[in-house]
């Protein structure tokens, strides 16, 4: 039955003619391990292929949800960060296996006549599998991919004459965002399958053309299968072997933080068998106005020289320009290698370097953890504000920037780089912000008003200390108070002093006589002076103190006559705008002093980090 | 296929059939590693329950949608449900997810799921304005839910719904459970 089966459709299609031609394909001088490399390739480029579909079911090519996706793939998904992990490792493996295959036709020989139209098929596919690399490196839209991606399409267009424009044309416009990304996406799962697919096989063609290079005093001959076939084999399962077990020992492929175009001090590195072009484009010699030459000119004569191989044997004598050629690249490889170490060695010894990247890995870690929270996850607006909505996050970074040169914050300022080039802690000059607007902050403050973490650090704000000293309240009442007090925080957005006074937990707390005597005697809460009629000293309205909209004013208008305008000038906080600081930004600051975000990850906070 | 009109390197057969069963045991394994996680990573969905999309709301899953007074007597109202839902990697806040219609029959309330059960698409009001209709394969039911025509596979999906009284007195608020269920077969099956 199976046979009659097989013999129609042999009659029909011609399979087993065509099977026995790739089967029983002769192998000159016998079936070797040396001929493993094209097939290594081959299989390497095959687990792309695999893998590469099936993240491409669930990846999202646009900046607001390639990293969310890519996400999803590596930590909500079953065996996700398995496949990511193989196309990850996969793409480094088939760069290496392609060198090798380099390397055992150059020592071969089989470059030469005849097959120098097979050299130059291999050399495309070299170039096809480096844009690979080039491009799927940006995809997950992390700050790795971004700052990578930035500096390879920026060397792209120091190229003369065309440069600009074919760097604008990849981009997508001057600015990298969703068109770079979808523009990449195109061509890492469409074109280029698609010219590697014809290449190698026009590669694969030719190969058969004239077989493979046997060594001069081989003799005999095996047929493809099984032998060659059987070697093949286990040289894929090796590869596959390997590429699994970084896949697994890495879990998976890693995801730097959301890309972040502001990022000031991103340590952007290449993947790693760029580094000797990264390493080169450092050195002097290719600073400034020769950067043509190491970006654009040195890699040219390299690929040129590469091209040219076959036709050494033209000008030299055979042997001779098999050396040249062979001299040529283990010179390139050891130069490469030399500069790579180079790279390695002074990342290593630089210690600006090991602080922004311990920097980049706060963002990592912190983004990783907030996307899988049930109270956090990737917003809407994108992946970019997993951190950016962030207020332990983004509102410690406003902090560093913007107010820490004043403030302190849990008890630290900033280091600035002092006169003598070392680094030193600015100095206090206002509050500890941490905690500010809280109940134990209230607390604190009205049990020391003059600890440098409250008001004993800012030149002018001696009036706590003065009540301190004065007041006649006793321990129980000042509980009562501190209780009334923390009411404040509660004000809504929209609620007025009488909507406010006319909530019974309000109109009947035991605080308010107490605050009216007390406290009302300077600062002046409501116009009519049910809470005090102020006066004594100038202070601020304390009304919604530590709610957002205090808290929003007294950043934006420090110095209005309802917060502290009453200072000397030269001791006021200045006002913070939208231009200095962004609503977004705000929130975020607010929310950090009330303590509204998630926690750090217990994991990495145990680490100590 | 034995290549007799070669010089083979290795003579025997034994060899030849090793590499024959050795050339497919690797190649299976090969294969093997790449299709397991492969078909795990597109069954993920199935394999994975924690991925459905929209939050219980409340613990018991009752979310408030009107007021009893919003509704007139016999007179069908659509309302839509509101609640967080998570959309593979994207968390949304609250807004709304899905619809259902209300219809009170003096201080009984009943809540149909507004997708149709024959294949999900939005049910509507009649042109009569006496019976629900679904405008893609013109599904009809009655207000009690019952199918009018022998296109759906079943009535209009109820929904559990609970009046709690608010602190004001006599208009409680309608609180109703929503879910989603298989379309296109006789039974109502939740969606889990």
């Amino acid at each position: 039955m199976f046979k009659r089966l097989s013999d129609w459709l042999d009659d029909r299609t011609g399979y087993r003619h065509l099977l026995e031609e790739a089967l029983d394909e002769p192998v000159k001088g016998g079936a070797r391990w040396r001929y493993v490399f094209g097939s290594a390739v081959t299989t390497a480029f095959m687990i792309q292929l695999v893998t590469g579909v099936l993240l491409m079911t669930s990846y999202s090519p646009s900046s607001s949800t390639a990293w969310g996706s890519v996400y999803f793939i590596s930590y909500e998904m079953v065996g996700g960060w398995f496949v990511r992990g193989l196309h990850h490792f996969g793409a480094q493996a088939m760069v290496v296996l392609l060198f090798l295959h380099l390397l055992q036709v150059l020592i071969a020989g089989a470059y030469r006549s005849p097959r120098e139209v097979n050299w130059w098929l291999g050399m495309v596919l070299l170039f096809i599998t480096l844009a690979f690399s080039l491009t799927g490196y940006l995809l997950p839209w992390d700050q790795k991919g971004y700052w990578a991606t930035k500096v390879a399409t920026n060397i792209m267009g120091i190229t003369p004459v065309v440069g600009p424009y074919v760097q604008k044309v990849v981009v997508g416009g001057n600015e990298y965002g969703n068109q770079t990304l979808t523009r990449f996406y195109g061509i890492h799962v469409g074109v280029l399958p698609g010219l590697l697919v014809l290449t190698l096989a026009a590669h694969i063609a030719v190969f058969r053309r004239h077989g493979v290079t046997a060594p001069e005093k081989a003799t005999g001959s095996d047929p493809f299968w099984p032998k060659q076939v059987f070697m093949d084999t286990v040289a894929s399962l090796a590869v596959l072997g390997v590429v699994a077990f970084f896949a697994i020992a890495e879990r998976g492929a890693p995801l730097d933080a959301p890309a972040e175009p502001s990022s000031s001090d991103y340590p952007a590195r290449p993947e790693w068998y760029f580094l000797s072009l990264f390493q080169m484009l450092k050195r002097p010699e290719f600073a400034g106005e020769n950067e043509i030459i190491g970006a654009i000119i040195v890699p040219g004569a390299i690929v040129t020289a590469l091209f040219a191989f076959p036709l050494l044997d033209k000008i030299f004598p055979r042997k001779l320009g098999h050396f040249l050629a062979c001299s040529l690249v283990f010179a390139l490889v050891g130069v490469a290698g030399l500069l790579t170490m180079q790279a390695w060695k002074e990342d290593a010894a630089n210690a600006d370097f090991q602080v922004t990247r311990a920097k980049a890995d706060v963002a990592r870690k912190r983004a990783l953890f907030l996307a899988g929270h049930p109270e956090a996850g990737v917003p809407p607006e994108g992946s970019r504000y997993v951190l950016l909505n962030d207020p332990l996050y983004a509102g410690s970074s406003v902090l560093e920037r913007k107010c820490l040169s004043c403030h302190y914050y849990d008890g630290k300022g900033v280091l600035e780089r002092g006169h003598d080039g070392k680094m030193v802690m600015t100095k206090q000059i206002a509050a500890d912000l941490k905690g500010f607007g809280t109940r134990p902050w209230l607390e604190g403050l009205l049990a020391n008003p003059s600890d440098a973490k409250y008001f004993g650090s800012t030149p002018q704000l001696s009036g706590m200390a003065q009540w301190k000293k004065t007041t006649k309240l006793k321990p129980d009442e000042l509980k009562t108070v501190t209780d009334f007090v923390a009411e404040f925080a509660k004000v809504g957005d929209e609620e007025t002093i009488d909507d406010w006074l006319s909530r019974n937990e309000i109109s009947e707390h035991p605080g308010l006589e107490l605050f009216k005597k007390d406290c009302g005697r300077c600062h002046t809460v409501d116009a009519e002076g049910i809470l005090g009629e102020g006066g004594e000293v100038e202070a601020p309205n304390l009304f919604g103190w530590g709610s957002p909209r205090w808290v929003r004013r007294m950043i934006r208008h420090p110095n209005a006559a309802d917060r502290y305008g009453y200072l000397e000038e030269k001791d006021q906080m200045p006002g913070f705008g939208q231009t200095e600081l962004s609503d977004r930004e705000m929130s975020v600051l607010i929310r950090l002093f009330s303590g509204q975000y998630v926690p750090d990850d217990p994991a990495t906070a145990a680490a100590g980090h | 296929m034995d290549g007799s009109s070669l010089t083979p390197t290795s003579p025997g057969t034994d060899r030849r059939t090793f590499h024959k069963i050795a050339s497919v045991v690797f190649g299976s394994i090969l294969g093997l590693v790449l299709t397991i996680p492969g078909a795990a990573f597109v069954l993920s969905p199935v394999l994975k329950r924690s991925g459905s999309s929209g939050d219980s709301g409340a613990d018991d899953g009752f979310r408030p949608i009107a007021k009893l007074s919003d509704l007139e007597e016999g007179i069908p109202r659509v309302f839509p449900i509101l609640g967080k839902s998570t959309d593979a990697w994207v968390r949304y806040p609250e807004e709304p997810i899905g619809s259902v219609w209300v219809i009170r029959k003096g201080k009984e309330v009943t809540a149909y799921s507004a997708e149709c059960p024959h294949l999900g698409c939005a049910v509507g009001l009649g042109p009569d304005g006496n019976s629900f209709y679904c405008p893609c394969h013109t599904s009809s039911f009655g207000f009690d839910g019952q199918a009018k025509n022998k296109i759906p596979p079943r009535g209009m999906d109820s929904l559990e719904v609970k009046l709690a009284a608010s602190p004001s007195g006599d208009d409680p608020e309608i609180l109703v459970k929503f879910l989603r269920f298989r379309t296109a077969v006789p039974e109502k099956t939740p969606l889990v």
